[in-house]
């Protein structure tokens, strides 16, 4: 009987956890196209419900009533199961993403281990979709997405390491404790190098301008997804935008101290910031990086293939590599207040 | 009681999935089956409390070793009529080399050293201790069996070098961009500028 | 231990489902009106004329098994990095080791130009 209630209890916190995140997704769609155009000096959705905020319901309706097209050269089982693939290991890494102190869902030893592996999983959707879809542009979208993400996956868990260094845990709520304090407390500053790379392999990973030569609406169509429609399709997006806030939300706990205000423990100004719950600091670093999605894809033009590798093998990586020899040296000499 | 429960079920999903690894007709689906092995194996070694081991499993092997699997069996055109046939005549083999590992195995299982039958479950050093599993790894794994973890460094340069002399080749005629020598070009390289004597309409 | 691992699975069965129920809704609630133009596979309007399973350039495998590599280092690097305040100079030095030995791999890839893609 307690194992049933335990159990209860977990659904419970899983369900808090994943019905507003797929809200928080439904209104990043907008905020994006709204961002978007007014970066592009137009006016964006508002139509639909004032400053058209029931569009991004009115885009999940449209999507439901669609037919959902099975190309008849497709492997129907697998074509399918693709969006699957990717939807679940997006959602299941934020398992172990602490939103506040003690605020997660299973607080395992492991968790920065278990969230590498979730998101190294996320490419097993893309390239079952590019193959069982059956299609030219498909398989050459799922290829160079395969890749890419690859690629940039090796400088990203380099980055980790040198997060597992400063904090001595791979547990994440050591990790965000191991911050306390104001925000050069922090490790985005004694790990600056770092952080870019992260952040720029994170934007690389998800597949998101100017890294989205895996989808390049204007060479390859849509990439992997092109011959998906209707709700099939939607989860693929759904899939996309989880990821991206997952990455915004690693990058705040990794590098901006998750739930800690940024005048923790200074004088007077401490607890007058302390009164805001720590969720919703957590909420405005991750909507930080967010923005910067936008902000990103507003400005920046789409890099080449041969750019994007050259970017993630002989700029990120050796990047990495010097800066944990130079971390490690710190952390020997006992260097700072960060170590 | 759970705890069994959900080992019984790892354990059978493991072994249909591993069967299916070779019965599969197509084989994207085997290495995909494969994939969901992986899986349930490594959910195997989380409940015997090898948690760094388990997600380094899924790591590795489900996050990078099968991707290539798949990379490779997707894009050969692999035909499967001569691969059926392949079955009866590499049986023999096959059963040779599983009949080997088997026996290796019970010689690993039975031997006096390894104590799994009678020794119950196997209290880890960690749990002991109050120390996170992957901490009690690291503390042997760069110490105690420092000259092993460099072995495996050679491995790894081995298998570095190994790939590229094989796959890799500059076929001629490719057309490539090369930032050093654009940034070093001279004007003179590009532009010649030719005096000409003018030209009077008559 | 293994307690704080049960959410994670039940989060796993809950995502699948979170995945799976719009995907049932939408084949219920969508019209399905196949036609043969709709099912042929994508091609900017053209028939297909060949099959689109077609053989890739052997790069994409090098990448994917040069992948491997370096994800294995990632994963010796993960306890080594909880533990270095407890290794020591030691283990600093058997790590700089392995790591140094890996460098030069990546170095001949970099000078056998395994990373330019053209």
């Amino acid at each position: 009987m307690a194992e049933f209630a335990n159990l209860v209890w977990i659904v419970a916190k899983i369900v808090a956890l994943v019905v507003p995140l797929f809200i928080a997704v439904a209104y990043m769609t907008y905020a994006e196209r709204r961002v978007i155009g007014w970066i592009q000096w137009r006016k964006g959705p508002n139509r639909v419900g004032i400053y058209g905020l029931l569009q991004p319901i009115a885009d999940a309706c449209k999507l439901l009533m669609k037919e959902v097209v099975i190309p008849q050269n497709a492997n129907r089982f697998l074509f399918l199961l693709a969006p699957l693939f990717s939807i679940i290991p997006a959602l299941a890494a934020w398992a172990v993403l602490p939103l506040g102190d003690g605020l997660v869902v299973a607080d395992i030893d492991a968790g920065l281990l278990y969230v590498l592996a979730m998101t190294s999983m996320g490419v097993y959707g893309v390239i079952v979709a590019g193959w069982a879809s059956n299609s030219k542009y498909a398989l050459i979208g799922a290829m160079r997405a395969g890749a890419q993400v690859v690629s940039y996956e090796i400088a990203m868990g380099f980055a980790l390491v040198g997060v597992l260094m400063a904090a001595g845990s791979l547990n994440m709520s050591e990790i965000v404790h191991a911050q306390q304090g104001p925000f050069w407390n922090w490790f985005w500053l004694p790990l600056l190098p770092l952080f870019i790379v992260y952040w720029v392999s994170g934007v690389a990973e998800t597949n998101r301008l100017p890294f989205d030569v895996a989808e390049g609406e204007s060479e390859i169509v849509a990439g992997f997804h092109v011959e998906y429609s209707g709700m099939a399709f939607a989860i693929f997006f759904l899939a996309e935008y989880a990821n991206m806030i997952l990455i915004a939300g690693l990058a705040t706990i990794l590098f901006l101290g998750g739930w800690y205000s940024p005048f923790h423990g200074i004088g007077y100004l401490g607890p007058i910031f302390d009164l805001v719950p720590g969720t919703l600091w957590f909420c405005l670093k991750a909507g930080f990086f967010l923005f910067g999605y936008f902000w990103f894809r507003g400005t920046f033009p789409r890099y080449r293939y041969d750019q994007i590798m050259r970017l993630g093998w002989k700029v990120l990586i050796p990047v990495t590599v010097v800066w944990l020899v130079v971390e490690s040296v710190f952390i020997l000499t006992g260097f700072g207040p960060w170590f | 009681m759970i705890e069994l429960l959900l080992f019984y079920v790892f354990a059978a999903v493991l072994l249909f999935a591993a069967t299916m690894v070779i019965t599969a007709k197509n084989p994207v689906h085997s290495a995909l089956f494969l994939v969901l092995a992986f899986f349930n194996s490594a959910a195997l070694w989380l409940m015997a409390e090898a948690e760094f081991l388990g997600i380094a499993l899924v790591l590795v092997y489900v996050g990078a070793v099968m991707v290539l699997f798949l990379f490779v069996v997707m894009m050969l055109d692999i035909n499967l009529a001569p691969m059926r046939e392949g079955f009866a005549r590499y049986l023999p083999i096959g059963a040779l080399v599983g009949c080997v590992m088997v026996v290796e195995m019970a010689l690993v299982v039975g031997s006096k050293d390894v104590n799994l039958i009678h020794g119950g479950p196997v209290t880890s050093a960690a749990e002991g201790v109050g120390m996170s599993n992957t901490k009690a790894l690291g503390s042997v794994l760069y110490t105690v069996y420092a000259y092993p973890f460099e072995i495996a460094s050679v491995v790894l340069l081995v298998a570095i070098v190994a790939a590229i002399m094989l796959t890799h080749r500059r076929r001629p005629g490719t057309k490539q961009q090369n930032i050093d020598r654009q940034v070093r070009v001279r004007k003179e390289q590009r532009l010649r500028i030719v005096t000409m004597a003018p030209e009077k309409r008559k | 231990m293994l307690e704080s691992y049960l959410p994670i699975l039940v989060f796993l069965v809950i995502a699948g489902f979170a995945g799976l129920a719009p995907l049932v809704a939408g084949l219920v609630l969508a019209p399905r009106r196949p036609d043969e133009n709709k099912l042929s596979p994508y091609e900017c309007g053209f028939e297909a004329f060949e099959d689109s399973r077609m053989k890739f350039d052997v790069r994409y495998y090098l990448v994917a098994i040069l992948f491997i590599i370096f994800d294995l280092e990632i994963a010796f690097l993960f306890p080594w990095a909880v533990v270095l305040d407890q290794v020591g100079l030691f283990g600093f030095v058997a790590m700089a080791i392995f790591v140094g030995i890996l460098l030069i791999g990546f170095l001949y890839e970099w000078k056998k130009g395994a990373l330019e893609w053209e």
